[in-house]
């Protein structure tokens, strides 16, 4: 019995033309028992940065609390939002606190960041559970169906998708993988962040 | 009950002394039916731990409508398709023509199962044309458990490759199968009609993708297409390196395409 | 064996929990309420590890009571069940964590709504619309995927906990008996009897 097979759950994020997309299935499960159809894993930390945190339940609800917590004090001595890149350092210093005895979760982060001409960039990050930071220009995965996420998303991801596109191909990219992944399913969230807006679905999956 | 052995060589932190028979050599394969036709392929990489071969096939020819891919443990799969072909030519003296595949594929079931508890660490992939001309794909465990697949992945990239066949299967070839996910849940999910071409370059982009990030797939992609009796070549005279190695004139036709793949 | 479900309906939450205090082989007591009252309008079912149990339970109701003590109002249901979470979530990681599982039922008399929580002894957490734990689960809960109702009226409610009962009582090799049943509502909670 795998630790972080023990709740289910997957989350990915790929990057598109002036936009991000992450998404998540909606599975809480014991082992092979479903509890939840409606466990949600990716949080909003600022208006245009979201989180994802597959892995061990209690975790998720601990680090997005957590996370919060840390969020919340940075924007009040900064008086400022945090920044896509900063929030991913803070997220792996947070895990690495922990080093000897981790929180076992796979954070994956999807957020638009200001560039230095006032314009927006598309941003992706994941790491693992130790908190070693993983900057993909792609597309980033983690979870139980992490494998099979790689699989679709290397067929179906192309550089420079608007975001209708994008949310096809994330939505068709989990859909597909967490069909074949016993721990990971029962419904579909799915974000996509552009310059101005936050665009949020629910699917429905499968619920074998 | 505890080994009480294995227990005391845990707790003085000794390594095990048993050295497993077994090993895994990576690599992956496919095989998808179609109507009329059947492909299969599998790469050419042979992994044992970070060393490798760049050349090792792992789909062979049984007869004229059957084609065989083993994956797992090399020795165990080549060892193993001897054997099928031995019973294959025995067959052949005593009956005067080739075994069925719905055959071949009982036949594996009874090899395999013979070794329940030696087993041919080896996942199969038995693939052709049925006596009534529909390409179908058999895939077997080690032990001798198997069904008929319209499409179906083995081998280290299989959690990569499968879930992707499943989505593209249908969207590539459209009009065709099951549209995974792109369809309501109510229609007709049996696979018809996929024409060889797409099949073909669905197959090809699989093993790129697998190969972009799987260590233990690379270096070469054979592809073996099988085609029923009497049909055409559906584009397979046009496709560069396309090689006949049909051994009979009965009608069905064997062709091997071969592929680079990253070699890193 | 240790089984407890409940399930919302509209406006009410009904939880029940078996009243069995086992050791070992040996039944000690049939008797025993293993539902917690926390607030007027909140509700707790625990299962567990025998002593882990009650010293949890006590901990926890003790100082949701403390709480509206001080501030003289209760906690919300949703707020209770993220501090409980926490007391477990922190425990997990301590030198002895509780082993205690829960459901907690509360009625939100701010927005008029039942809210249900799974929580198990890891501290995970997840707001359903029904929920059990124990063997019982395993039979319960395929049960309500077909005939729960969230619009369902108390007396419906009662209809399907009786399914529930009825199937493990059936099925389960060792059946827990008797079961302690109660509701909580707009009017607080009550105890019925089956």
């Amino acid at each position: 019995m795998s630790i972080m097979e023990y709740n289910g759950g997957s989350v990915i994020a790929m990057v598109g033309k002036d936009c991000v997309a992450i998404a998540s299935d909606l599975r809480l499960g014991n082992q092979a028992l479903g509890v939840s159809s409606n466990f949600q894993k990716i949080f909003p930390v600022t208006d245009r940065i979201y989180l994802g945190l597959p892995g061990l339940a209690t975790d998720v609800t601990t680090l997005r609390e957590l996370f919060r917590y840390r969020v919340n004090m940075y924007t009040v001595k900064e008086e400022r939002d945090i920044e896509p890149e900063t929030f991913a350092h803070l997220v792996s210093s947070t895990l690495y606190e922990r080093r000897f005895g981790p929180f076992f979760i796979e954070p994956v982060i999807a957020g638009m960041s200001k560039t230095p001409a006032g314009g927006l960039k598309p941003f992706i990050a994941a790491t693992d559970l130790i908190g070693c930071l993983n900057f993909a220009k792609d597309f980033v995965v983690a979870g139980t169906a992490s494998s099979k996420l790689f699989g679709v998303a290397e067929g179906l991801w192309e550089p420079d998708l608007e975001p209708e596109d994008l949310f096809e191909t994330i939505s068709q990219t989990m859909l597909n993988a967490v069909d074949r992944d016993a721990y990971s399913g029962w419904g579909v969230m799915v974000h996509v962040i552009t310059k101005d807006k936050v665009i949020s679905r629910t699917l429905k999956g499968r619920m074998d | 009950m505890p080994d009480m052995v294995s227990l005391s060589r845990a707790a003085s932190g000794q390594p095990s002394q048993f050295k497993t028979p077994y090993s895994e050599n990576g690599g992956t394969i496919l095989a998808v039916a179609g109507s009329r036709f059947c492909v299969v392929a599998g790469d050419t990489r042979r992994t044992d731990g970070y060393s490798q071969t760049r050349y090792a096939p792992k789909v062979f020819r049984l007869t004229d409508k059957a084609v065989l891919a083993v994956n797992g443990f090399s020795a165990d799969g080549n060892m193993f398709v001897n054997k099928v072909r031995q019973q294959l030519e025995w067959y052949r003296h005593g009956h005067a023509r080739d075994m069925p595949l719905h055959e071949i594929a009982r036949l594996m079931q009874t090899m395999l199962y013979a070794r329940r508890f030696f087993p041919y660490y080896v996942s199969n992939i038995l693939s052709g044309i049925e006596e009534d001309g529909s390409g179908a794909v058999y895939t077997f465990d080690s032990v001798g458990s198997y069904e008929r697949d319209t499409c179906r992945v083995a081998g280290a990239a299989q959690s990569f490759m499968q879930p992707y066949l499943d989505n593209q299967d249908d969207w590539y070839t459209r009009p065709s199968v099951h549209y995974k996910n792109q369809r309501s849940t109510h229609s007709s999910s049996r696979p018809t009609q996929l024409p060889l071409s797409s099949v073909l370059s669905l197959v090809m982009d699989s093993f790129v993708n697998a190969s972009e990030r799987h260590v233990e797939v690379g270096d070469g992609l054979e592809i073996y297409v099988v085609l029923a009796k009497g049909s055409s070549l559906q584009g397979l005279e046009k496709l560069t390196g396309a090689q006949e190695v049909t051994a009979t004139s009965d009608g069905e036709r064997v062709f091997t395409v071969r592929r680079s793949l990253r070699r890193d | 064996m240790e089984t407890s479900f409940a399930i919302t309906g509209k406006g009410y939450i009904i939880v029940a929990a078996d009243t069995t205090a086992a050791r070992s082989i040996v039944k000690m007591k049939t008797d025993e309420d293993k539902i917690k009252t926390l607030s007027p309008h909140l509700l707790m079912a625990y299962s567990g590890e025998p002593g882990d149990t009650i010293q949890f339970a006590e901990y926890i109701e003790r100082n949701i009571r403390l709480y509206q003590i001080r501030n003289n109002y209760p906690l919300r249901p949703p707020a209770a069940a993220s501090w409980i979470r926490r007391s477990l979530a922190e425990s997990l990681r301590s030198r002895k964590p509780y082993a205690v599982n829960l459901l907690l039922g509360g009625y939100d008399t701010t927005t008029y709504t039942p809210h249900l929580y799974w929580v198990d002894y890891l501290g995970t957490m997840t707001e359903v619309p029904f929920g059990a734990h124990g063997y019982g689960s395993y039979f319960a809960l395929s049960l309500l995927d077909r005939y729960h109702d969230p619009e369902a009226s108390l007396e419906e409610g009662i209809v399907t906990l009786k399914r529930c009962i009825d199937e493990v009582a059936k099925r389960l090799v060792v059946t827990p008996g008797k079961y302690k049943v109660k509701v909580v509502d707009k009017d607080g909670i009550r105890e019925i009897e089956l």
